[in-house]
C-alpha cells in the first residue's frame, strides 16, 4: 500500500516533499461541476418560469442542461472513486495576472489607459520568474507605442489619455 | 463546369489589391503568433479578431481565414522546430522534432510547408464541389434534425479534443449554460444577468475565448518554468530531388484523409492528423522509418492538418452549424460582419463564399512563398523571454475585449473568465468544447423549443424524423460503447493481482 502512494505524486513533489496534503484532482473536478451546475439550474427552477414543453419557458432549458450537466458530475464524482487519485496543484502566484487585468481596467476607467498599461506591466511582472523593474519600463513603453499605433493606424477608440 | 466558373468568379474578388493584402497580411501575422508559446489557432483568432472589425466584409474574412492556416502553420513550425504543440500539432512533434535532432530542421519545415500546400489545393477542389451541394441537404433539416446534429457535434468534438467523453461533454454543457446569460428572445426575460446592465446582451465571445485560452494559457506556461532553448542552427531549406519525389504519396494520402475527415461533425485538424499519421506507418513505403524522423511522417500529417483545417468551413458555410471550437469562433467572426452562415450563404454572397475559397489557395502559395524561406527570421521570436512576451499578451488581450463594444466592463469579465480558465486548466478541464457549446448553446435552445413547439411537447419528434433519428442512434451506440469500455478496464484493473484499485482519499493523507 505504502508503495502504491508514492506513484500517484508525480516524481518533482515526492522528491521536494512539497505536497503536506492532496487534493484529489478527480474528485474535485467532479465537484466543480456539480457546483455550476447549481448555480445555474437552482435559479432557473426558483426565478424562471419552466412553462411545459410544448410551449417552453425561460427556465426549461437551462434547468433541463443544468440537470444533465449535474448528472455528469455526480459521474465524474463516482469515477474518481475507482481511479487513480491525481494531486491538485495550485499556483496562487499566477492570480497576481488576473489583479493585473482588473488594475487596467480600474484605472483605465477613472484615470487614463496610459496609466492602465504602465500598471498592469508592473502588476502583471509579480507573476513571472524573475523581476526587473528596468524591464518592465522598457516593456510599458512598448506597449504603450503599440497603443498609440493601434489608435492611430487601425483607428481603435483608445481613451488613451 | 459551373465549378470552374464559380472558381474565376472567386479569383475575380480574391484577386483585387486590398484582399491579397489581406490575405498576406493575415498568413503573416498568423504565423507570427501562432508561434508564440501557447497559443494555438483558437487564441490566436480570438486575439487578433478586434483587428478586422474596420474592414469590409468580405477582406476581414478573408484575413480571419488566413490567421486560421497561417496559426495552424507557425503551430507546426514550433511543434517542429521547438517541440511546442499547441492543439493542433502534436503529431508533428512526433517525426517533425526527430528530424530537428538529425540537423534536417530545414528539409522537415520544407516538407511541412510544401505539404500544406497540397493539402491545402486537394481541399478546395472539394470544397469547390461538395460546399454547394450539402446546402442543398441543409434544406431537408427541421428544428429537431439540428438539434441531433448539434449534441452529434457536442459528443464528438468532447471525446476527440479532450478524449474524455466526461469532461469534454461537462466542457460543452457549461458552455451552453454560459450562452444563457442574458435577454431569452422568446420571452425577452433577463436570465442570469444579476441585473448588470452590460449583461443584458449576454456574455462577449472574445471574453470568453480570451479568458479562457490567452489568459490561462499564460498562467500555464509560467508555471512550466523551464527555458526554451532558443532554436540556432542554420537552416537549409531546399531539398534533393530524391527526397522531393519521397514527399508526394504521403502528401496527397494525407491530403485525402484529412479533406474527409475536416468535413464530419468533431472533425477537424487534431483528428486528421492522427488518422494520415496512422495511415503512413501502415501504407508507407518507407513505414519501417516512421517515428525516427523521416519526410512521410511529416508530410502526411501536414497535408491532412492543412486539408482539415480547409474542409472543415463546409458545414459552417453550406449547413451553418460549425463543427469544431475553431470554426465555432469562425462563425462568431461572421455574424459580427453581418453574414449568417447557412445555407442561404452560398447564394445569398456569393462574392463573399468563392472569393473566401479563392483566398485560401492564394494563401496557401503566400504560406508557401513568404513562410518557408522567412521562417529563420520568425523563429527569432523563441529570443525574446517569456517575461517579456507575456505582459505583451496580456496587454494584446485587454485591447482585444475592450474594443469590442468600447466598454472597460468587457475587461472585468475576461478577468472573471480568466479565473475560470485558470480553474479549468489546474482541473485538467479543456475549455475549447466549451467554446463550442458557448456558440452553440442559443441556436440549440432555439431549435428544441421550435421542435418541441411543433410537435406539441411530444419528444418522438426527435426519433421519429430520419435525420435526427439516425444522429441520435449514432450518439446513443457511442455512449454506450464509452461507458462499456470504461466499466471492462476497471474490472480488467481490479482482477489483475498488481495493479491496486486507487486508495481512498483518507489513505492519501
Amino acid at each position: 500500500m505504502k508503495a502504491d502512494h508514492h506513484q500517484t505524486f508525480s516524481p518533482r513533489e515526492s522528491l521536494t516533499g512539497r505536497i503536506l496534503f492532496m487534493i484529489d484532482k478527480n474528485l474535485a473536478r467532479g465537484i466543480f461541476i456539480v457546483l455550476l451546475a447549481l448555480l445555474f439550474g437552482v435559479p432557473a427552477v426558483l426565478h424562471y418560469p419552466i412553462g411545459n414543453f410544448a410551449r417552453g419557458g425561460p427556465g426549461l432549458f437551462p434547468t433541463m442542461v443544468s440537470c444533465i450537466l449535474g448528472v455528469i458530475g455526480v459521474a465524474m464524482v463516482i469515477r474518481s472513486r475507482f481511479i487513480r487519485p491525481e494531486p491538485l496543484e495550485l499556483n496562487l502566484k499566477n492570480i497576481g495576472i488576473i489583479a493585473s487585468l482588473v488594475a487596467f481596467a480600474l484605472v483605465s476607467e477613472h484615470v487614463n489607459m496610459i496609466v492602465g498599461i504602465v500598471l498592469m506591466v508592473f502588476i502583471a511582472a509579480l507573476a513571472g520568474t524573475n523581476y526587473s523593474w528596468w524591464r518592465n519600463v522598457k516593456v510599458s513603453a512598448m506597449l504603450v507605442l503599440f497603443a498609440f499605433g493601434f489608435a492611430r493606424l487601425l483607428g481603435l477608440n483608445l481613451p488613451l489619455y | 463546369m459551373e465549378a470552374l466558373h464559380n472558381l474565376a468568379f472567386g479569383f475575380e474578388h480574391a484577386l483585387t489589391i486590398h484582399n491579397l493584402l489581406y490575405c498576406a497580411l493575415g498568413c503573416a501575422v498568423g504565423t507570427f503568433v501562432g508561434l508564440l508559446p501557447g497559443l494555438g489557432p483558437l487564441a490566436t483568432i480570438s486575439l487578433l479578431l478586434p483587428l478586422t472589425y474596420s474592414m469590409d466584409t468580405t477582406g476581414a474574412l478573408i484575413m480571419l481565414a488566413g490567421i486560421y492556416y497561417g496559426a495552424q502553420y507557425g503551430d507546426s513550425v514550433s511543434a517542429i522546430t521547438m517541440k511546442i504543440p499547441h492543439a493542433s500539432s502534436i503529431v508533428a512533434c512526433i517525426d517533425g522534432y526527430a528530424m530537428t535532432l538529425k540537423g534536417q530542421t530545414g528539409l522537415a519545415l520544407f516538407t511541412a510547408g510544401f505539404s500544406s500546400f497540397i493539402g491545402g489545393t486537394v481541399a478546395i477542389v472539394v470544397l469547390t464541389f461538395l460546399a454547394p451541394s450539402l446546402g442543398e441537404v441543409a434544406f431537408l433539416f427541421g428544428p429537431a434534425d439540428y438539434c441531433a446534429l448539434m449534441l452529434l457535434g457536442f459528443v464528438c468534438v468532447s471525446f476527440v479534443t479532450t478524449g474524455s467523453l466526461l469532461n469534454g461533454l461537462a466542457m460543452c454543457l457549461v458552455g451552453v449554460l454560459l450562452g444563457q446569460i442574458g435577454t431569452d428572445v422568446n420571452s425577452g426575460l433577463q436570465r442570469y444577468t444579476m441585473d448588470l446592465p452590460f449583461l443584458a446582451d449576454g456574455v462577449g465571445l472574445v471574453s470568453i475565448a480570451l479568458g479562457c485560452f490567452g489568459i490561462a494559457e499564460i498562467t500555464k506556461n509560467l508555471d512550466e518554468r523551464k527555458e526554451r532553448s532558443p532554436f540556432n542552427g542554420t537552416i537549409k531549406l531546399m531539398p534533393t530531388w530524391t527526397e522531393f519525389k519521397r514527399i508526394w504519396p504521403s502528401a496527397l494520402r494525407g491530403s485525402v484523409i484529412g479533406s474527409f475527415l475536416g468535413i464530419l461533425p468533431g472533425g477537424g485538424p487534431a483528428i486528421a492528423q492522427f488518422a494520415a499519421y496512422a495511415a503512413d506507418k501502415k501504407m508507407s513505403k518507407y513505414k519501417h522509418e516512421i517515428g525516427t524522423g523521416c519526410i512521410e511522417g511529416v508530410a502526411g500529417q501536414a497535408a491532412a492538418d492543412e486539408a482539415a483545417s480547409r474542409t472543415s468551413f463546409i458545414p459552417l458555410m453550406s449547413i451553418g452549424i460549425p463543427e469544431n471550437p475553431v470554426m465555432a469562433l469562425m462563425m462568431a467572426a461572421f455574424i459580427i460582419k453581418g453574414i449568417q452562415p447557412g445555407p442561404n450563404m452560398i447564394a445569398g454572397h456569393p462574392e463573399l463564399f468563392w472569393g473566401l475559397v479563392a483566398s485560401m489557395w492564394i494563401g496557401g502559395c503566400f504560406l508557401l512563398v513568404l513562410n518557408v524561406p522567412l521562417v529563420r527570421y520568425l523563429l527569432s521570436i523563441f529570443k525574446i523571454p517569456y517575461n517579456v512576451l507575456f505582459p505583451a499578451i496580456l496587454f494584446f488581450c485587454c485591447i482585444g475585449t475592450y474594443s469590442v463594444n468600447n466598454s472597460i466592463d468587457d475587461i472585468y469579465i475576461t478577468a472573471v473568465f480568466g479565473i475560470l480558465g485558470f480553474a479549468f486548466m489546474r482541473l485538467k478541464l479543456d475549455a475549447s468544447p466549451l467554446m463550442l457549446g458557448f456558440i452553440l448553446g442559443p441556436m440549440l435552445e432555439e431549435n428544441f423549443r421550435r421542435a418541441l413547439l411543433i410537435s406539441r411537447g411530444s419528444f418522438g419528434v426527435f426519433v421519429s424524423r430520419p435525420i435526427s433519428g439516425t444522429l441520435l442512434g449514432l450518439i446513443a451506440a457511442f455512449v454506450v460503447w464509452q461507458v462499456a469500455a470504461f466499466v471492462l478496464a476497471a474490472r480488467k484493473r481490479r482482477n489483475s493481482p498488481e495493479a491496486e484499485v486507487a486508495p481512498p482519499l483518507a489513505d492519501a493523507h
